[in-house]
């Protein structure tokens, strides 16, 4: 009875109801939308700083990750790899050891870093291997080969198969150097690394800087990021065994680049501002149209309750006229956030001038919201809670009318 | 009558000694803080110098030593070359002026210090590029100020406040020297812009060396360093002054030439 009546009223001036619904859907989509896009974007960012640098997680020597000193090394690559083949949910992992030093070409000098890499290995765990725009990537022969970064290749004005000088401090305090050429040039879409970065074979780099099996990072890669911390908890249980000189650490991506884990919380914290406001003028403008209808309607009211309608039931009538109107949005909200999010996520949005901004993080030009159960729920559940507790006032309120009042009321 | 013409006679020689004593004192007493720095470089180097040092650069669980050959003439060329282990022999670091090259043997060629990497450690210690290729740049470089005197046996000993002058090429915010009256570097001490010490070298041992006194250790160390183990120690071996030297010496043909 209440339910036919509830869903009459509503229907009674439709102009206002449709408003109403549209606000509310307007809310759901805008919402849905947004979240769906910052969640696209931080996997976009956290993909391309785990594979082109960080992996899921890392084994190295307590401190490397802030302080990159040659010294700090995992002495025992094999003794780790052990340990990781063992590893619930790690997928895969390589080994890499990193160098500061001067890269000359024949016109130029410029500072580096050097990682000498497992060239087979590098492609379980890494983009590198795939962002190869010119050449080739390192093969399990090639000595005293490099990829270089395109701006660095720039930069130093060298092409394939030009020569490469590297002049360094080995581990044990030499004089590190060696003539490599160039085999492939890559472009990792981060332009610190871009402008900075070599790779040569790990082998070549243990000789010349004088590593002899030691390792600075084995790289890990984890089955999903929401395995991360699991693989990470049983690696760092047998990680003791193996601890020599230094002590070891396993740290997740999110330990080894604080940078990104605060460009996202910075994001985010902008975006729940901006959602907080979106849904107190929802709430508003819900509670405006409830307390009007609740107001122009004391007569009727007034008349309900001469005829025997106790408040509860009214209460119960203007709870379920709130219900259909805030489902109503959210359904139609829900239904337009979803496809539009979809066909967004299927073209992918333009960044056009943001992108040398964007380019730092590693984000590429175009960018794909990404739909999941939570982005496509969280907004639509908010807006239906916020409404439901604006439109519980004028519920209330009804309590307060008394029948002779209220049929008298202009 | 008497006691007036004493008062007057005093007076007379006061204003002789105060007509007579200022120069004579500022020469004697308070030498300009630029010819004290400028005296002392040139005493360290004279017109030309050779010199064996042994480097040890020292950290708490390593320790690493070198043995360098250098030769330096005027106040802006050097040469340098590494002389042992024999894993480094034959490695070599050219300086004219502000520009900087190093050679290698293993690789056979010679490499330019970009500007960018002259704050970079020079082969692994706690000195820098910088610190080889722009010594003399306090000369050129900067402001100095006597800022106090302290005695060490029968030397007075100036401390000098150097101020980089406003466009001056330079990063640090200022630098403080300890110099002996008889041109003896004592310490030299850098700063950041904070007026915080980065790092701080100084002389110990001063005893007869090439024919002059000379502190035969040099320690450099840095102050944020993990410990108090961490520095890099210069000891002289030999040193000759004022040996007559070819400017052919000095060029990167001469760099490239492995064993002299």
């Amino acid at each position: 009875m209440e339910i036919l009546m509830a869903w009459r009223n509503i229907w009674r001036n439709p102009r206002r109801t449709i408003l109403t619904v549209f606000a509310i859907a307007f809310a759901c989509v805008l919402l849905i939308f947004m979240l769906s896009l910052q969640a696209g974007t931080y996997e976009v960012m956290i993909d391309a700083a785990v594979k082109t640098r960080t992996g899921h997680l890392q084994v190295i020597a307590e401190g490397y990750n802030e302080n990159r000193k040659i010294r700090k090394v995992v002495a025992d690559p094999d003794g780790i790899a052990a340990i990781l083949d063992q590893a619930p949910h790690v997928t895969g992992y390589t080994f890499r050891a990193n160098g500061f030093a001067l890269l000359s070409s024949e016109h130029r000098t410029y500072g580096g870093m050097i990682t000498g890499i497992d060239p087979i290995r590098e492609s379980l765990v890494s983009t590198v291997p795939a962002t190869i725009r010119q050449g080739r990537f390192l093969g399990p022969g090639d000595e005293n080969a490099a990829i270089v970064g395109n701006l660095l290749a720039k930069n130093l004005k060298i092409g394939i198969g030009d020569e490469l000088v590297v002049l360094g401090s080995a581990r044990d305090g030499s004089i590190a150097a060696s003539v490599l050429r160039v085999k492939g040039i890559f472009s990792s879409g981060m332009d610190e690394y871009d402008r900075a970065g070599i790779q040569i074979p790990l082998s070549h780099f243990q000789e010349i800087f004088a590593m002899g099996q030691a390792v600075h990072e084995v790289v890990a890669m984890c089955d999903s990021l929401w395995t991360v911390s699991r693989a990470k908890a049983a690696i760092r249980e047998r990680l003791p065994e193996f601890s020599g000189k230094h002590r070891l650490a396993c740290l997740s991506w999110d330990e080894l680049t604080p940078g990104l884990v605060q460009s996202i919380q910075m994001d985010l914290g902008g975006g729940l501002i901006f959602y907080g406001i979106l849904l107190v003028m929802v709430a508003f403008s819900i509670m405006n149209t409830f307390l009007m209808a609740v107001f122009e309607r004391t007569q009727e009211f007034g008349t309900l309750m001469a005829i025997g309608a106790n408040p509860g039931r009214l209460t119960k009538m203007l709870v379920y006229e709130s219900g259909f109107l805030t489902l109503c949005g959210i359904i139609l909200g829900a239904g337009i956030g979803c496809l539009l999010t979809l066909w967004a996520q299927h073209t992918g949005i333009p960044m056009g001038e943001a992108e040398g901004m964007l380019r730092q993080y590693g984000i590429p030009s175009l960018i794909r919201p990404s739909l999941s159960l939570v982005t496509a729920t969280a907004g639509p559940v908010l807006v239906f809670l916020v409404t439901m507790l604006t439109a519980a006032y004028p519920a209330v309120r009804v309590h307060r009318l008394k029948p002779v009042d209220a049929m008298r009321a202009v | 009558m008497k006691k007036h013409y004493r008062r007057s006679v005093i007076m007379c020689i006061g204003l002789i000694c105060l007509i007579c004593l200022p120069p004579a004192l500022s020469h004697a007493g308070e030498p300009a803080a630029e010819n004290l720095i400028a005296r002392a470089w040139d005493y360290m180097r004279g017109n030309t110098s050779v010199s064996v040092v042994h480097m040890t650069v020292h950290r708490t669980d390593w320790e690493r030593k070198t043995t360098i050959k250098a030769w330096t003439k005027g106040r802006d060329h050097s040469i340098f070359r590494i002389i042992a282990p024999k894993k480094d022999k034959g490695n070599g670091t050219l300086k004219l002026k502000r520009d900087m090259w190093t050679y290698n043997p293993k690789i056979n060629r010679v490499v330019k210090i970009p500007p960018s990497m002259m704050s970079q450690s020079w082969m692994g210690s706690d000195f820098s590029n910088n610190d080889l290729s722009k010594a003399d740049t306090i000369l050129v470089d900067y402001t100095h100020d006597i800022v106090a005197k302290e005695t060490d046996r029968e030397f007075t000993v100036y401390v000098i406040k150097s101020v980089p002058r406003p466009d001056a090429p330079v990063i640090w915010g200022m630098q403080q020297l300890k110099i002996r009256s008889d041109g003896v570097l004592m310490e030299q001490a850098f700063y950041d812009e904070d007026m915080e010490p980065v790092k701080i070298l100084t002389t110990t041992d001063i005893r007869d060396i090439g024919g002059r006194p000379f502190p035969r250790q040099w320690t450099m160390r840095s102050m944020d360093a993990e410990s108090e183990q961490d520095y890099t120690l210069l000891e002289y071996e030999s040193l000759t002054f004022d040996t007559p030297l070819r400017d052919s010496l000095f060029t990167l043909n001469a760099l490239r030439k492995p064993a002299r």
